[in-house]
C-alpha cells in the first residue's frame, strides 16, 4: 500500500464533489419571490438632519457658553470657549465619521 | 483565468443592469448562472439534506436581490453570494430547530469507525464528518469550491491564517485516518 499524499487528498476532495446541482424549476422559484425594489427615499435622511439642526440650535441658543466662543470666533479671539465649542464640534465630527464607516463596513 | 475573468465581466454587466433599470431578467440570469454551485455549497454545509439547502438558497438569493446595491465589484459575484449563503447557514445553525437534528446526527457520528471499509471516497465522506465545522467549510470552500484561501476568509468572515491553519489541520487528519484504513484494507487484502 502506497502512503497518502496532500495531493491524493485535494483529489479525492475534489471527486467526491458532485459539482452544481441541476435548476429543475429552482430558478422560476426564486423569481417568483423576487418583488420590485423599493427605491430608498431621502427625506427621512434629510428631514432628520433639519430636526436635529433646529433642536442643537435651540438647545444651544440661550447657553452663555455658547454666545461667548461664537463672540470669540468672530473677533478671532481663541477663548477657551471657542476652544470648547471647535473642539465639541470636531469630536462629534469625528465620531459620525466613525459611526458611518463602521456602518458601511457592516453592510 | 481568462475564461474566470470573462465571467466576472458578465456577471459585474448583469448586476449593472438589474440594478440601474431594475431588470428582473438580469437578475433571473444571475440567479440560473449561480444556483447550482450555491445550492451545492448549502448541501454539502447541510450534510446531504437537499431541501433545507434549497430553502437556504432561496432565502440567499432574495437576499442577494434586496442588497444587490451593496454589492462591490473588488469580489467575484459568486464569492459574495457565498459569503451570503453561508451567513445564512450559520444563521440556521442558531435555530433551536436544525441544533437539535444536527446534535442527533453528531451522535451518529461518534460512533467508532469500521477499520474494514474499502472505498477510499466512502472513507472520505465519513472522515470529512469527523473534522470540526470549520475544517469541514474550509476544505469545502477552498478545495471543493475552487476559491482561493483569500476568498475563502472573505466567504467564511475569518483571518487568512485561520483558513490556512484550519485548510492544513483537515488535510493533515484526513491524511492520518485514511492512510490507517488504507493500511487495515491492504492488511486484509494480503491476509
Amino acid at each position: 500500500m502506497n502512503p497518502i499524499h496532500d495531493n491524493d487528498i485535494d483529489t479525492l476532495l475534489r471527486q467526491s464533489f458532485n459539482g452544481p446541482t441541476t435548476d429543475v424549476g429552482f430558478s422560476d422559484r426564486v423569481m417568483q419571490h423576487v418583488l420590485p425594489r423599493r427605491r430608498r427615499s431621502l427625506w427621512p435622511l434629510a428631514a432628520g438632519i433639519l430636526v436635529g439642526t433646529v433642536l442643537c440650535s435651540l438647545s444651544l441658543y440661550n447657553s452663555p457658553l455658547w454666545h461667548a466662543a461664537w463672540h470669540g470666533l468672530r473677533v478671532g479671539e481663541w477663548s477657551s470657549s471657542t476652544i470648547i465649542m471647535l473642539s465639541t464640534m470636531t469630536g462629534m465630527s469625528l465620531l459620525a465619521l466613525v459611526w458611518t464607516l463602521a456602518e458601511a463596513d457592516d453592510h | 483565468m481568462a475564461e474566470s475573468a470573462a465571467e466576472a465581466r458578465i456577471d459585474q454587466s448583469l448586476v449593472a443592469r438589474a440594478l440601474l433599470g431594475d431588470d428582473r431578467r438580469a437578475f433571473e440570469q444571475l440567479v440560473r448562472r449561480h444556483q447550482g454551485m450555491v445550492r451545492a455549497q448549502l448541501c454539502r454545509l447541510l450534510h446531504g439534506d437537499e431541501a433545507a439547502a434549497d430553502d437556504l438558497a432561496q432565502e440567499t438569493f432574495l437576499l442577494a436581490w434586496r442588497k444587490l446595491d451593496q454589492f462591490r465589484s473588488d469580489a467575484r459575484f459568486s464569492t459574495w453570494l457565498y459569503r451570503i449563503a453561508y451567513s445564512c447557514f450559520l444563521q440556521m445553525c442558531r435555530t433551536k430547530s436544525w441544533a437539535a437534528r444536527n446534535a442527533q446526527d453528531d451522535e451518529m457520528e461518534h460512533l467508532p469507525v469500521p477499520v474494514h471499509a474499502m472505498d477510499l471516497q466512502l472513507d472520505l465522506a465519513r472522515a470529512m464528518r469527523h473534522l470540526s465545522v470549520a475544517e469541514q467549510a474550509v476544505l469545502l470552500h477552498c478545495i471543493q469550491l475552487g476559491l482561493s484561501h483569500e476568498e475563502a476568509a472573505y466567504v467564511l468572515a475569518m483571518p487568512l491564517g485561520t483558513v490556512k491553519t484550519h485548510a492544513m489541520r483537515g488535510k493533515a487528519k484526513l491524511k492520518t485516518w485514511l492512510s490507517a484504513w488504507h493500511e487495515a484494507a491492504g492488511e486484509e487484502q494480503t491476509s
